[in-house]
């Protein structure tokens, strides 16, 4: 009997099922999207490599690409007593129809699948904190309406969401923050409009700052994300929506973020020698008309990486507090990151590191 | 309350008006025709080959002669954005001859001379870029103030880019052009409220993206404290005249600052982009030529240039 898991290659799939083969005594079917049997074979060998010893006889990685009707041909339904759905595009600036290829009727197909597993006890939906759109002001873990979105990624999340709520199936939904760093140390490995963001006004390529300084930011770690996960799929843990993010007080505003980020930077010799000034916070319009002129400067590093943060940018504008009291019942025990010491030691890394284009030196390693 | 006026603005744009579409495919452009369009150029002046910046530089002194406006003149500020435009003897000759006195023709010598000012003395200006125009008016100020006996001072800048040189800088569509202004004391056209200069030499040799990137700090930057230094509020202000640049720059910048977008005033601009540093000269007398300006109205000039250095004046009509 095990556990499927999709998206088992990616990000927070992988330390997912690090995280599960330690806690439970499972069998685990990794399924992962390929193209070809050469390109499952790879995926294969390198997840057998970071995985290790702890994975040897307990996980089998089949092929499965949710945007086809055949996607889980190879996996016997009665085998499965819980599925993990981790598996999406996860671009912020994904376009409508990929997100609905993908996410939604992906997640339609794996459903589907689910109705055919016998034993099957729980399903669990890796989503996003966003999934509540549009929405203002206090958010609870409850199903939400439709408050319009402000990227199709969300929408999609939200219509997964959606699909799975009325599917009958044992649910449960992990609404997971916007994860900035492997663990408390600070460690980059997945960049994200986070990084991409911070890396824009560490090289002088921006000035403007979208959003309003007071905006609660919902960050997180791999680590206590992937934790968040090995605990909720606990077939003793009820099932329901999570939001597996640090509690509203422990949450940093924009404000806070920036003023810390460049705190950090200007300890580093390189930034200070340079005399940049601290951005300013625009109104949204004058943020799309950035955008817009971001859009003209053909191959140049700002159109690039603005085009990351553009489709998140409106979200800095609409303040929300992620209540957590579901979270907090169903795990005693969690310790969600220190927000502030997280985003000094992820700054602290993303400067030395040079966003992942040279190593961090051993000195500064141990600061971290 | 300074007692110096800024009055008698002209320029003069390179003689052959060509679009963008025409430059795009004599390959004078970084960014396509249509991406220079969508950011409000269309237009653009080039100087001929036989013309030279010197030769803009005394069509605006020609202006102001013949308007007989050119008299009394103690000395002559001549400001280049290009080092190069401020020597118009043959680099040739030098490495013919190995005689450096060919990098040392100065425009503003042959222009005391040519004009018959042989009681101005001479200052050259050239490593302020786009922002030298500013930059000479307070200087001319400077200038008035440490000298009690002086009346008046000619401020001229010039510049053409080299044959074969791409016309486009930092996303801007670039014209050849030249303009002049005189300072004095004499109550005329504006009184010189303030001036004010931000350079970060550190970013002297900043990529056209880092250029747009420090674009919005900076030039708000500049506009604060410009007020705060002259003791005003945005609520003084009745025109910020700008440089020529992406039009929705300064809808950004004019929201930011709560100046009214109807009176950021850069007319110019699809005519003629960026004129290096003649933009503020050109705007401003578009500005009294269309009639909207009343005395006593404050207008804050602003420029941004390599070095990099922002600069702005502010002035009241007179
Ligand atoms: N990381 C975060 O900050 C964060 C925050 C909130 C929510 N989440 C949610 O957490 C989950 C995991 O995120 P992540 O960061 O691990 O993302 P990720 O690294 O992008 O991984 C996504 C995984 O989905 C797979 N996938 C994509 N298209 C597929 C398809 N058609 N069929 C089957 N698999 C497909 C990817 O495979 P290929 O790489 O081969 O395409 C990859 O293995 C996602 O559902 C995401 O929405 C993540």
């Amino acid at each position: 009997m095990g556990i499927l898991i999709t998206g088992a290659d990616g990000y927070l799939g992988r330390r997912a099922v690090s995280a599960l083969l330690e806690t439970t005594g499972d069998e685990f079917v990794l399924a992962v999207r390929a193209a070809d049997a050469a390109e499952l074979a790879a995926k294969r060998d390198r997840l057998d490599a970071e995985l290790g010893a702890a994975g040897h006889g307990r996980v089998t990685v089949v092929g499965a690409d949710l945007t086809r009707d055949d996607a889980l041909a190879d996996v016997d339904p009665r085998r499965v007593t819980a599925i993990v759905h981790a598996a999406a595009v996860t671009r912020f600036s994904v376009d409508r129809e990929t997100a609905q290829r993908v996410n939604v009727d992906g997640t339609v197909r794996l459903a589907r699948f689910a109705r055919r597993c016998p034993d099957l006890r729980r399903f669990t939906l890796l989503s996003t904190l966003y999934t509540a759109g549009r929405h203002t002001g206090d958010v609870p873990e409850r199903r939400h309406e439709d408050a319009g979105f402000v990227n199709f990624y969300e929408w999609s999340k939200w219509r997964a969401e959606q699909h799975l709520f009325d599917s009958g199936l044992p649910l449960s939904v992990l609404r997971l923050p916007t994860v900035i760093a492997e663990d408390d140390g600070g460690t980059v490995v997945q960049y994200n409009a986070f990084h991409n963001t911070l890396k824009l006004f560490y090289y002088g390529l921006l000035s403007l700052m979208p959003g309003e300084p007071s905006t609660p930011l919902a960050l997180g770690t791999a680590a206590f994300t992937s934790a968040a996960v090995a605990h909720l799929v606990r077939p003793e843990v009820p099932a329901g929506i999570y939001h597996v993010t640090p509690d509203p007080a422990q949450t940093l505003t924009l404000g806070q973020l920036i003023d810390l980020t460049f705190d950090v930077y200007e300890r580093d010799d390189n930034f200070r020698r340079r005399n940049l000034m601290r951005p300013i916070y625009c109104d949204r319009q004058s943020f799309d008309d950035m955008v817009d002129i971001a859009r003209r400067l053909k191959g140049g590093p700002i159109e690039q990486a603005v085009a990351s943060v553009a489709p998140f940018g409106t979200q800095l504008y609409l303040h929300k507090t992620f209540r957590n009291e579901a979270l907090r019942a169903a795990w005693p025990g969690y310790a969600a990151p220190d927000p502030l010491a997280l985003a000094d030691a992820v700054c602290d890394h993303l400067v030395a590191s040079r966003w992942g284009r040279q190593p961090v030196t051993r000195q500064l390693e141990g600061a971290l | 309350m300074s007692n110096v006026y800024v009055s008698d603005f002209v320029y003069a744009l390179g003689s052959r008006k060509t679009h963008v579409t025409e430059s795009e495919a004599a390959g004078r452009l970084l960014s396509s025709a249509e991406d220079l369009e969508s950011a409000g150029f269309a237009w653009h002046h080039l100087c001929e080959p036989g013309e030279s910046a010197y030769g803009l530089a005394e069509a605006v002194t020609a202006q102001l002669a013949e308007s007989g406006r050119l008299t009394g003149i103690d000395a002559i500020v001549y400001a280049t954005c290009l080092p190069l435009n401020g020597n118009i003897g043959d680099p040739g000759e030098f490495a013919r001859t190995r005689d450096v006195k060919h990098l040392m023709d100065f425009p503003a010598s042959r222009l005391q001379a040519d004009f018959g000012l042989t009681d101005a003395v001479v200052l050259g200006l050239n490593q302020q870029a786009c922002t030298a125009m500013p930059g000479s008016v307070r200087l001319a100020g400077a200038l008035l103030a440490a000298e009690p006996s002086w009346r008046k001072v000619l401020c001229v800048t010039a510049d053409r880019f080299p044959d074969g040189a791409i016309y486009e800088q930092a996303y801007n569509l670039i014209s050849d052009g030249g303009a002049a202004c005189l300072v004095g004391r004499e109550p005329e056209g504006f009184r010189l409220v303030s001036a004010h200069q931000i350079t970060n030499g550190a970013l002297g040799q900043a990529t056209d993206d880092e250029t747009v990137g420090s674009y919005f700090s900076f030039t708000h930057r500049l506009f604060r404290e410009s007020l705060d230094r002259a003791g005003l509020t945005v609520a003084d202000v009745d025109w910020v005249v700008t440089q020529n640049t992406n039009d929705k720059a300064w809808q950004i910048l004019a929201r930011l600052l709560g100046v009214p977008l109807d009176r950021v005033w850069f007319p110019s601009m699809p005519d003629a982009g960026h004129i290096i540093s003649a933009d503020n000269i050109v705007n401003l007398a578009q500005l009294i030529a269309s009639g909207q300006l009343r005395p006593g109205q404050r207008v804050v000039l602003m420029m941004a240039g390599f070095g990099l250095n922002w600069q702005s004046l502010i002035l009241e009509a007179v």
